[in-house]
């Protein structure tokens, strides 16, 4: 049974979501439970649910006694939400945002001055200039390279960190270092702490969604979405690219159906309640009748969430969803606008698998050429169109987008035309949530080996983007290990030019 | 008896010696100064001669157990560091010394006081001649100084001398640090008296309703027996009482009918699979490594297995703990106890070009700290790894010494077969390989052409696709290529200047993306006939070959830097590997002599070579623990032929001492929460300043003491706290006052409804339904996960299976993959698999309905429930009902719940006619597997009540 698609006669109109609510609430009542059946589900909420558009129902809040339950931020945020574009395998600055005339005044020439070379495979090669034509873009003058043809055309929304570096040359390493905060394992996500800090507004769908590339996971693999120490209900849920979005969403039909299901679910309710009223004022059992609830929800809402059937041919164009190429992360960028706009607090997007690490991630040892042109080409359109997009519909404004990788990658070749890992040096970029468009923030040396001026560490931008969220980094502490645990750890400064924060001294 | 092994030769010379003193005697050396460790020597004999007699007189009230005017004599940085009036010495002016000026009574009053003699001129004068030579070298003046009598050999005040030197001056540690409660010995407070006889039969109750009284809350009554045996044996062996036992034990009337019972489950090998996790969840197990590769621990299930023994066994916990941290060590090592020290190996590592990145070497140690220390004694020491700890007196010093203790030892992989079959086995292997040798070099004679043709042909195909200056480089000869021409050619992956070396060049090849070998090459028929020939040959030798020994990934010591290359490691120049000029060899050879290699302080290894410029750091303990506590004695002969340091078994019998005062207490307080849900300390894993304290201390003391008097039996704590009345109460109990004064009842007023977790859940589905698979042991099984599950980590040896009785064995012997993780336990808050686990979580979220809801094994055992009971109970819906609730909730239906069910049975059956069931049949077994489900996904089933 499409649970979004079931028909009531109490329906007003011929809203499919709003039908299936008015279906539910029927059942509910028919049940004979009234209100003390329901334990702590809002029957208020509900009743606003009833009247509400299509995708109102979805995005409307249930302020549950759950882990999600919304927290209020610090003070106030500029942001909402977070979109997080991880190109995993590691995105080159010097082929993408950051021009280096020397590369090309050096090219094939040892790299001299700048210390021991550290690789990561086989012998250092000399310099190599990058094989893409660079040009200056905007009012701002932005470098772009000529795989992103449409990102350029946006420089001016986004503000680029030029210095940003990392401290492992391994790419798992470096995968926990930027999306967990420490290079080890077992630490909570970015997104982990972001639901912890703040949860979420709508309970019908997960707090923090992981969409990786159809290829595959990222190195690491869940961990990089993982809740660490912090309680597994804050763990990203990956939502699938094909099927149920989300695991176990619904029974394969080869054993059941969703009709019987409902029929489970109310018969559920009645005996957890004459098992609850065992225990007077558990809020855990209370929790656990209304999870089954949420569930429910979560099994309409979540296929009405990524049902793009209803976005225009022109919105579908615009995040390349008419070409094979840009399709699969266009229809990614798609759902990460679609999931914000219902309340999802955090996204990440992965570009990039580790399968076939030369081919199927933007891990160019063998050819930075061929490697960069192909994945440049995967998301330039895509995540141009959702930046486009999340403008025009005023969500950009309380949205901060974020471009990263785990590192940028060495000026000298690697096989000829490929190169190596750099965690010396990355280009990352921020866009909405108020941050002015058009910056150059920080630079590299002369070869983009290591950051030069304002060197930013990941938790610097940690840090930055929680403060956009509202969020204190130094005060968003879970006790574990004897103390009380940052994602930030001891260290973490505010990127001025991001948060509007004063220069530090 | 606990004691040390000598180290060896260079002890001789300390016949009674205590190894520790040895260890600080070094350590001091090492340490006074960052200025060289001969110098120091040289005068630490002048100090021990000279000074230390006279020193010695003032340390009584100045150091040790009294510090007067807060002024500790007893080391160099102390006597400088001075009192309440200021610095002790002024170096080199021994005139403007307030140590003189007191002792000439210059200065009042003058010292020393009575009844300790004043000093004669001739000591003054030697005093005097020191502090005007500036000093020197008395940092370890605390080793041998003391109030307290010394035994000889063993110093009564362990106090380490605090390191000083450039860039550390460790904290030093008080007499007021150790009056924590944590580092003070448990005491066996005396039974409380109560006047209610209910509360008086075991002393676990008297202390705990003394509490109740005393915070003015009145327990709940007994449970009643449906709810006591479904408790005890889902807490005992993670499974559900058959209905037939539930019976049985319901019309038992013998008052020793209970405690029979529970005897039977702890008994019962079962109660190993259930126990044994809890274990499991301490020394953070897995059976893969983590990181990017996620490899597989081959033999990790072993150790899995080990713990479940010991646990069934009841193995005395002191012995369970020395053999994990250093069961090859024992006199007499054991399969078990080599299995044991897997415990060092199922810790996250990345297993990948180690070689190249030596700081991983140090992160692997600060995991073995963290397990170790959180695990066995709930001290955070790793928090001291970069600074002395913020909050508990455990300095970073001490986190190095702790490291040190663990420092030699290295991967090792142990047979598992006695020492005969072991020769025997190494025999015959050499034996094939010599055999098979010259058949393995015939086939390359004869691929050698075909290899260097291939490798041609693939260099002149990658050439065309390279840029022209790739081209010119190459083809330029080597001697007039320019600098970055050389560089450029010597990176071409195709070795284009020495097609030889191409032959041996092993390639990554798809099928097998972690490792390395030799590419396959076509030869031609006619060679093809000679090479399956030559290959056949060489089969028929390795038929030769025994099965392969059973093997322990243990450890043992030995120079780690010194371990053979594994995977990704190669030593090709400037791939930042780093070089070690160390001599010997990964292990140390039969009788040879056995060293540690050197550590240094806050080394990490992120710069080899600036590790080395800190001073060495020998062994030790904890100095907040040493002072007090019996050092152990080193009278443990060496076992002949197995070079080791004995430093872990020092450490092992150190934390396994009934004188430590965490150990009993951390196990006894775990023990306790693994069956309330809550600990009385509630952070397991800290009892330091930042834990929380207990909720009766007195009750933690004497379960501890307790515990020890009991031979570290952890079954007789069980059968102790399992009799009492505590564990004994309802929980369904509620009183609005308790409520009130006691709202998460942290005192005990009831017993904790507490939800059972992922694996139980998992496996007594599979009771209920009949479909268990009760394979004890062995290599683990993969749980069935959908495709798409599995795509999110392309690493690891994760295997897709389809649900059936192969994957229906008990959850504790799921593989449990760092990088993938079986969503049924996730989603039931499986702890983070890198970290030791402090205590489960306990969280509630829609993803754990959506689980139970549509997860294809919970569909599938829904229906074999409900074949069960249609099998079990006849054609009456009612009996099917009540068949039902007695399975899986060991009780009978309420008059409500069976209405409420037969209502449900017959709308599902309807709906089932009304949807193509061809028969009434099809159509019960489709309402009964509805219901089925209801009753798997309730909150009664997976909670002990």
């Amino acid at each position: 049974m499409d649970r979004s698609k079931t028909s009531s006669s109490l329906s007003q109109t011929s809203s499919s979501t709003k039908r299936r609510y008015l279906s539910r609430r029927d059942f509910w009542m028919n049940a004979g439970m009234g209100i003390g059946g329901l334990g702590l589900i809002d029957l208020l909420n509900r009743d606003k649910l009833l009247g509400a558009e299509l995708g109102q129902a979805c995005t409307a809040s249930a302020d549950l006694n759950s882990p999600y339950a919304p927290k209020p931020p610090h003070f106030k945020p500029r942001a909402k939400a977070m979109i997080s574009l991880f190109m995993c395998g590691g995105m080159s600055h010097i082929d993408t945002f950051q021009y280096k005339p020397a590369l090309e005044k050096y090219n094939r020439m040892p790299m001299e001055g700048h210390g021991d070379i550290v690789v990561r495979q086989g012998n250092p090669g000399p310099l190599m200039k990058t094989p893409f034509s660079f040009k200056q873009y905007g009012q701002s003058g932005a470098w772009v390279s000529e795989i992103f043809p449409h990102i350029s055309t946006i420089v001016d929304d986004l503000a680029f960190i030029h210095s940003a570096h990392g401290t492992s040359n391994d790419h798992t390493l470096s995968h926990l270092e930027w999306n967990t905060g420490n290079i080890l394992v077992g630490y909570p996500s970015v997104g982990s702490w972001v639901t912890y800090g703040l949860g979420t507004v709508n309970q019908n769908l997960p707090a923090y969604v992981v969409l990786f590339d159809q290829r595959g996971g990222p190195y690491g693999g869940p961990q990089n979405w993982g809740s660490g120490y912090l309680p597994a209900a804050y763990q990203g849920t990956v939502f699938r690219s094909q099927g149920d979005p989300v695991l176990d969403l619904s029974p394969s039909s080869e054993y059941t159906n969703l009709d019987r299901e409902r029929s489970r679910l109310d018969q559920l309710a009645k005996l957890n309640q004459e098992h609850a009223e065992r225990y007077p004022g558990s809020s855990e059992l209370s929790a656990r009748i209304a999870s089954y609830e949420l569930a429910y929800r979560m099994q309409g809402c979540a296929p009405e969430a990524v049902d793009i059937s209803s976005e225009s041919d022109e919105t579908k164009q615009l995040y390349g969803l008419n070409d094979p190429v840009t399709e699969p992360f266009g229809k990614q960028c798609l759902l990460a606008r679609r999931l914000v706009e219902r309340g999802v607090r955090f996204v990440q997007l992965i570009s990039g698998a580790y399968v076939n690490t030369n081919v199927t991630a933007w891990d160019a040892h063998d050819s930075v050429d061929s490697n960069h042109r192909q994945h440049g080409k995967e998301v330039d359109k895509p995540i141009t169109g959702l930046i486009t997009d999340m403008k025009r519909r005023g969500l950009l404004d309380e949205t901060v987008v974020m471009l990263h990788s785990e590192f940028g990658r060495m000026p000298i070749s690697q096989r000829g035309i490929g190169r190596d890992h750099n965690p010396g040096a990355m280009t990352v970029f921020l866009c909405g949530a108020g941050i002015q468009g058009g910056q150059a923030i920080g630079t590299t040396d002369d070869v983009g080996l290591n950051a030069e001026e304002q060197p930013t560490s990941n938790h610097d931008i940690h840090a930055s983007i929680l403060y956009l969220m509202g969020i204190d980094h130094k005060k968003l502490t879970y006790y574990f290990n004897g103390r009380n645990m940052r994602l930030t750890d001891v260290a973490g400064e505010l990127v001025p030019q991001i948060t509007g924060t004063p220069k530090k001294a | 008896m606990i004691g040390f092994r000598p180290l060896g030769d260079e002890m001789g010379h300390l016949p009674e010696g205590n190894l520790v003193a040895r260890w600080l005697l070094v350590s001091v050396m090492a340490l006074g100064s960052g200025s060289g460790t001969h110098l120091l020597a040289q005068t630490l004999r002048v100090t021990d001669k000279d000074i230390l007699p006279i020193v010695q007189r003032c340390t009584q009230c100045h150091g040790g157990d009294v510090q007067m005017g807060n002024l500790d004599l007893r080391t160099r940085a102390s006597i400088l560091q001075g009192g309440n009036s200021g610095a002790a010495v002024n170096p080199g002016h021994a005139e403007d010394s307030l140590l003189i000026k007191r002792v000439t009574g210059i200065v009042k009053p003058q010292m020393p006081m009575s009844p300790v003699p004043l000093l004669r001129p001739e000591e003054i004068a030697i005093l005097k001649n020191w502090i005007d030579q500036g000093a020197p070298g008395t940092s370890e003046m605390g080793v041998v100084t003391s109030a307290a009598p010394a035994k000889p050999g063993i110093p009564a005040d362990l106090a380490y001398p605090p390191a000083n030197f450039p860039g550390y001056k460790e904290r030093v540690i008080q007499d007021r640090d150790r009056e924590w409660w944590a580092f003070k010995k448990p005491v066996r407070y005396a039974t409380p008296a109560v006047s209610d006889a209910r509360w008086a039969k075991n002393p676990i109750d008297a202390f705990i309703k003394k509490e109740l009284d005393s915070k003015g809350l009145e327990p709940a009554p007994e449970a009643d027996k449906r709810t006591l045996i479904r408790r005890v044996y889902l807490d005992l062996i993670g499974l559900l009482p058959p209905t037939q036992v539930v019976e049985a034990f319901v019309r038992d009337d013998a008052p020793d009918a209970y405690s029979k019972l529970v005897d039977k489950l702890l008994a019962s090998p079962n109660y190993g699979e259930r126990w044994g996790r809890f274990w499991l969840d301490v020394v953070r197990y897995a059976d893969s490594s983590g990181f990017e590769y996620d490899r597989d621990i081959p033999n990790a299930w072993r150790y899995r297995d080990y713990v479940i023994k010991a646990f069934n066994e009841d193995k005395p916990f002191n012995q369970f703990i020395v053999e994990q941290i250093a069961g090859d060590e024992l006199d007499n090592p054991t399969p078990d106890s080599l299995t044991a020290t897997t415990f060092y190996r199922i810790g996250p590592r990345v297993r990948f070009r180690e070689k190249q990145n030596p700081s991983n070497r140090y992160d692997y140690l600060d995991d073995m700290i963290r397990t170790t220390f959180q695990g066995f004694m709930g001290l955070s020491v790793n928090c001291a790894r970069c600074h002395d700890h913020k909050f508990d007196p455990i300095t970073r010093m001490d986190y190095y010494r702790s490291m040190a203790m663990m420092w030699g030892y290295v991967d090792y992989d142990q047979p598992l077969a006695p020492k005969a079959q072991v020769e025997e086995y190494e025999k015959v292997k050499s034996e094939v390989a010599q055999q098979t040798a010259p058949l393995r070099a015939e086939i390359a004679r004869i691929e050698k052409p075909y290899r260097e043709a291939d490798l041609k042909r693939r260099q002149e195909e990658a050439l065309r696709k390279y840029p022209e200056d790739i081209r010119i480089a190459v083809q330029t000869p080597p001697d007039k290529r320019t600098p970055g021409q050389k560089l450029l050619v010597t990176q071409l992956p195709l070795n284009f200047d020495d097609p030889d070396a191409a032959d041996v060049v092993p390639v990554q090849v798809a099928d097998n993306p972690n490792g390395y070998r030799q590419r396959t090459v076509k030869v031609s028929d006619a060679d093809d006939v000679k090479r399956k020939d030559l290959q056949a040959k060489i089969k028929e030798i390795e038929k030769r070959m025994p099965p392969p020994l059973p093997m322990a990934n243990g450890v043992r010591d030995g120079d780690y830097w010194l371990a053979p290359d594994d995977l990704g490691d190669n030593n090709l120049a400037n791939n930042g590997r780093f070089s070690y000029d160390k001599k010997c060899c990964f292990v140390p050879a039969l009788g040879s002599k056995y060293e540690v290699p050197e550590l240094h302080f806050a080394a990490n290894g992120a710069d080899f070579e600036a590790d080395k410029k800190t001073p060495e750091v020998q062994p030790g303990f904890l100095t907040v623990l040493v002072k007090g506590t019996p050092p152990p004695t080193s009278d443990m002969p060496s076992r002949p032929g197995y070079p080791t340091s004995g430093r872990r078994r020092a450490l092992g019998e150190w934390i396994a001492s009934a004188d430590n005062p965490l150990t009993s207490r951390v196990i006894v307080n775990r023990i306790w929460g693994w069956h309330f849900g809550t600990a009385i300390v509630p952070t397991p894993g800290n009892f330091g300043k930042m834990g929380l304290p207990p909720s009766n201390p007195e009750l933690l003391d004497w379960l501890s003491t307790e515990f020890v008097r009991q031979g570290w039996s952890v079954k007789k704590m069980q059968r102790l706290i399992m009799n009492s009345e505590t564990y004994r109460m309802a929980s369904s109990f509620y009183r609005a006052d308790d409520v009130k004064k006691d709202p998460t009842n942290v005192y005990l007023w009831k017993f904790p409804l507490h939800r059972v977790e992922g694996e139980i859940v998992h496996d007594i589905m599979l009771y209920a339904s009949g479909q268990l698979n009760t394979q004890f042991g062995g290599k683990p099984f993969f749980p069935s996960v959908p495709a798409s599950v599995r795509l999110a980590q392309p690493r690891g040896i994760w295997q897709l299976t389809k649900e059936g009785p192969d994957t229906w064995r008990r959850g504790v012997y799921a593989y449990v993959q760092r990088g993938l993780r079986y969503p049924m336990f996730e989603v039931f808050d499986e702890p983070d698999l890198n970290i030791t686990c402090e205590r489960r979580d306990v969280s509630t979220v829609p993803t754990q309905a959506l689980t139970l809801l549509n997860n294809d094994f919970m569909l599938i055992q829904s229906k074999f429930l409900a074949q069960r009971v249609l099998k079990e109970a006849g054609d009456d819906p009612a009996e099917r009902i009540k068949q039902m609730y007695r399975i899986t909730l060991s009780r009978e239906p309420t008059r409500v719940e069976l209405n409420l069910n037969l209502a449900f049975l017959q709308k599902q059956r309807a709906y089932a006619l009304a949807h193509g069931s061809a028969s009434g049949d099809a159509a019960d077994l489709a309402a009964m597997t509805d219901f089925a489900q209801v009753i798997l996904d309730s909150d009664e089933f997976i909670y002990i009540g």
